[in-house]
């Protein structure tokens, strides 16, 4: 039983990775782009509530709505390093 | 009746606290308290209230014009409220403004019985709870209280109504049904179970307060009429601080109603108000630092738990507040009170 699974083990080990770099990079992206999302779904309805009250806020709605944006740009440097 | 979709706290949230922020200030009531009523009206159309102040400007003047454009504009602010909220957020913020239901239902009742016309009823309704214009005009014209009585029965505030009507016809006093009202809006929103978070149970007992203040207004009240009512017959169930039996052991005796109301969970915001109560004997004062520590209570929470129904709820105490500080600004004023007198009247924070 033992020998076996040492066997499959092994076999294991010859094979390559499971995931090849590049789809872990390109993984790593997506998982970040959807956080990504998720964090802007309620900052961006709060946003527009703020608009819809006084739109001199459309500025500041914008960045605070775009700025969990900069983490995908953050997990965008994975790509470049495999 | 919309109760679809999940609860879109963070939108919601946005707008109210923007017309939270929007609300009077100290400096704000310190003008109104320089004008005359005329001068009120037209201070009131460069701010919130412009355009209510101009639709009725017409057909009313002075302080009936202020009155209407304040029941006008917090219908009209209150329905935002239930128009943005969508799934859970809804069911909660439409549960408590039954509170308007309530207060609409009692002024159909007066309006009738003072023999008011349907045109002057209407104009007092507020149009913010959960009967839609349809029932409102049914219960402004029908012809009797008894009609009204039976309107009523069918819906959330109908609860004992059927009894309270019986008792009337034999006092002649509208007391009981507007008791049985009150009774059946707070009972049914203390009655539900709800599930939730921690912000859910800070909801509760938010209401809890809110009961138990109103439980405490009335044995005080009863104390210092002298009269011989039974105050078990106004205590309204779901309340932390008393139950039925108490109130009415309680109510008889002042030094320990208070001391009982210091040592709860109430009594450290209350206790300056305790001490004057104690001195000064005077009830109103009292009643106002009920007001303010509810509202003081509701802010703390919408501050602890951002994202949830809180903050709605701090802001319709906060805007019932203000409509009620400007209403005694220009009754005040019209009844030619010194302005120190209107001062203590208002609630500020």
């Amino acid at each position: 039983m033992i020998g076996t699974l040492t066997n499959l083990g092994l076999i294991a080990q010859a094979e390559a990775a499971a995931i090849p770099p590049s789809a872990a990079a390109a993984l790593a992206v997506g998982l970040a782009a959807l956080g990504a999302g998720i964090a802007e779904s309620s900052i961006g309805a709060a946003s527009m509530g703020a608009i819809a009250e006084d739109e001199s806020l459309f500025g500041t709605g914008l960045i605070f709505t775009v700025l969990p944006e900069t983490l995908v740009i953050l997990a965008l440097v994975t790509i470049f390093l495999v | 009746m919309r109760a679809i979709g999940t609860a879109n706290y963070a939108y919601v949230v946005a707008r109210v606290r923007h017309r939270r922020s929007a609300l009077f200030g100290e400096e704000e009531y310190r003008k109104l308290l320089r004008m005359g009523p005329g001068g009120i009206a037209r201070f009131m159309e460069d701010t919130e209230y412009g355009a209510e102040i101009t639709d009725l400007g017409a057909r009313y003047d002075g302080v009936d014009l202020i009155e209407y454009a304040l029941n006008a504009n917090i219908a009209k602010h209150f329905d935002d409220l239930l128009r943005w909220s969508n799934g859970r957020l809804y069911d909660l913020v439409a549960r408590y403004l039954r509170k308007f239901d309530a207060w609409n239902a009692k002024t159909v009742l007066r309006g009738i019985y003072s023999e008011a016309t349907e045109e002057e009823i209407r104009a007092d309704l507020i149009d913010a709870g959960e009967f839609d214009e349809t029932f409102l005009d049914s219960l402004v014209a029908a012809d009797s209280i008894e009609a009204v009585t039976d309107l009523l029965a069918d819906t959330t505030i109908g609860h004992g109504i059927e009894d309270a009507y019986a008792e009337y016809e034999e006092t002649e006093l509208l007391v009981p049904l507007e008791n049985a009202i009150d009774r059946a809006y707070y009972e049914r929103l203390a009655g539900e179970t709800l599930h939730g978070g921690r912000a859910i149970e800070l909801y509760e007992q938010f209401l809890e307060a809110e009961i138990d203040f109103r439980n405490m207004r009335n044995a005080l009240r009863i104390e210092r009429s002298g009269a011989d009512i039974d105050p078990a017959e106004y205590f309204i169930e779901g309340g932390s601080l008393f139950d039925a039996g108490e109130i009415r052991s309680l109510a008889g005796n002042r030094d320990e109603l208070l001391a009982r109301i210091r040592e709860s969970r109430y009594g450290e915001d209350l206790s300056e108000a305790i001490d004057d109560l104690e001195s000064a004997e005077s009830l109103i004062d009292f009643e106002h630092a009920l007001d303010g520590a509810i509202v003081s209570y509701a802010d703390y929470l919408s501050h602890v738990y951002p994202l949830s129904v809180c903050p709605v709820l701090a802001y319709v105490v906060a805007k019932e507040r203000e409509v009620n500080n400007i209403r005694a600004i220009a009754r005040g004023l019209e009844a030619g009170l010194e302005r120190e007198q209107i001062e203590a009247e208002l609630v500020t924070l």
